[in-house]
C-alpha cells in the first residue's frame, strides 16, 4: 500500500517536473522580462529610452543561447543536456527576435518622430542594429516546419544569416554603448566555443586526409 | 573535459567582469566645477533648456559635468554636456557624431 503511494507521489512528481521543462513554460519564462519591462513603461516607472539596452540585451542574450547549440554539440556530442539545447533552439531564436522588435518599438517610441530616425540612419552605431534586425526577419518567419520541408536544404544556408546578424549586433552593441564590458561578456563566450568548434572540425578533416592517404598507400 | 573546466572558469570570470563593472564616467567629457554645493540644480538647467525651445528625455551627471539627452531647438535628437555652475553648453553630439563643441 505504502509503496503504491510513494510510487504515485513519485509518478506525479515527474509528470510535473515534465511539465515544468515543456516548450510553452519556457515561452512564458522567456517572456517574463518582456512583459516586466512593458509593464514597467505602461504604469509609467520607466522611460522608453531606458529600456533600450534591457530589451537590446534580452534579445542579444537569447540569440547568443541559440548559436551555443551548434558548437556544443560539435564539442560534446550526442548528450542529453546537448538535445534539451537542440530542441529549445528555436524558441531562443524566435525570442531573440521578439525582443528585437520590442527594442525597435522603444526605438520608436523614444524618437518620437521620422525626421530624428532619418537624421542618424547612417550612424555606425546606428544602422547596424537596423541591418542585424532586417536580417533577423527571414530567419524568424522560417523558423517553423513548414518552412523548413518547403526550403529542404535551403533553409541551412538562408539560417547561416545568424552569423551576420551576430557580427552585426556586435558592432551595434559596442559602437551605441559606453563601455565594452557588457557586449564582450555576452560574446566572448560564443567566441570561445565557436573557435573550439572550428579547431575540432578542422582536426577531425585533418584525420580523415591523413587516413585516406594511409589507406592509398599500398 | 579538462578543456571544457577551463573555457566554464573563463567564461564565468569574464561574466563577472563584465556585469560587476561599476557605474563609470563615459569619459565623454569632464568638468572640473568644484563641489556640488556651488552648483546649480539640474533643475534649473532643465528650466533653461525647455524655456529655449529643447524637449528633455533625462539629465544626469557625467564625469563631474550635467549630461542631457533630448531634442534640440533645431529638432535634432542628442545628448548634450553642460557645465554645472556656469550651465555654459559644452558638447553636443548624436550617436557619436560631434554637433557641437565649445570652441
Amino acid at each position: 500500500m505504502l509503496d503504491q503511494h510513494a510510487s504515485k507521489t513519485h509518478d506525479t512528481a515527474m509528470s510535473f517536473l515534465r511539465k515544468l521543462n515543456s516548450l510553452p513554460v519556457l515561452w512564458i519564462l522567456l517572456s517574463l522580462p518582456g512583459l516586466f519591462m512593458v509593464r514597467g513603461y505602461w504604469v509609467g516607472d520607466i522611460i522608453a529610452m531606458d529600456l533600450l539596452h534591457p530589451t537590446g540585451e534580452f534579445s542579444a542574450r537569447f540569440m547568443i543561447i541559440a548559436l551555443f547549440t551548434t558548437p556544443f554539440s560539435v564539442i560534446f556530442g550526442n548528450r542529453p543536456w546537448v538535445g534539451w539545447f537542440l530542441k529549445r533552439r528555436r524558441t531562443f531564436g524566435l525570442a531573440a527576435f521578439g525582443y528585437g522588435v520590442l527594442h525597435l518599438v522603444f526605438y520608436i517610441i523614444d524618437m518620437e518622430a521620422l525626421k530624428p530616425i532619418l537624421a542618424e540612419f547612417w550612424a555606425p552605431g546606428i544602422w547596424t542594429g537596423w541591418a542585424a534586425l532586417l536580417l533577423f526577419v527571414p530567419l524568424a518567419i522560417t523558423s517553423n516546419d513548414a518552412s523548413m520541408r518547403r526550403l529542404k536544404r535551403g533553409w541551412k544556408r538562408l539560417q547561416r544569416l545568424v552569423y551576420f546578424a551576430a557580427l552585426l549586433t556586435l558592432a551595434h552593441w559596442l559602437l551605441i554603448h559606453d563601455g565594452v564590458g557588457g557586449a564582450l561578456a555576452h560574446f566572448v563566450p560564443l567566441a570561445l566555443l565557436e573557435l573550439w568548434r572550428i579547431i575540432i572540425i578542422y582536426r577531425q578533416r585533418n584525420n580523415k586526409t591523413a587516413q585516406h592517404e594511409t589507406l592509398q598507400t599500398p | 573535459m579538462k578543456y571544457s573546466v577551463i573555457a566554464a572558469a573563463s567564461a564565468a570570470v569574464l561574466a563577472t567582469a563584465g556585469l560587476s563593472a561599476p557605474a563609470f564616467a563615459t569619459g565623454k567629457m569632464s568638468c572640473e566645477a568644484g563641489p556640488q554645493s556651488g552648483w546649480k540644480t539640474r533643475a534649473e538647467l532643465e528650466a533653461n533648456l525647455v524655456e529655449q525651445g529643447w524637449k528633455i528625455k533625462k539629465s544626469k551627471v557625467d564625469g563631474g559635468c550635467y549630461e542631457v539627452y533630448g531634442t534640440t531647438p533645431e529638432g535634432d535628437r542628442v545628448e548634450a554636456y553642460f557645465h554645472p555652475v556656469s550651465l555654459e553648453k559644452l558638447l553636443v553630439s548624436r550617436r557619436g557624431k560631434v554637433l557641437f563643441r565649445k570652441p
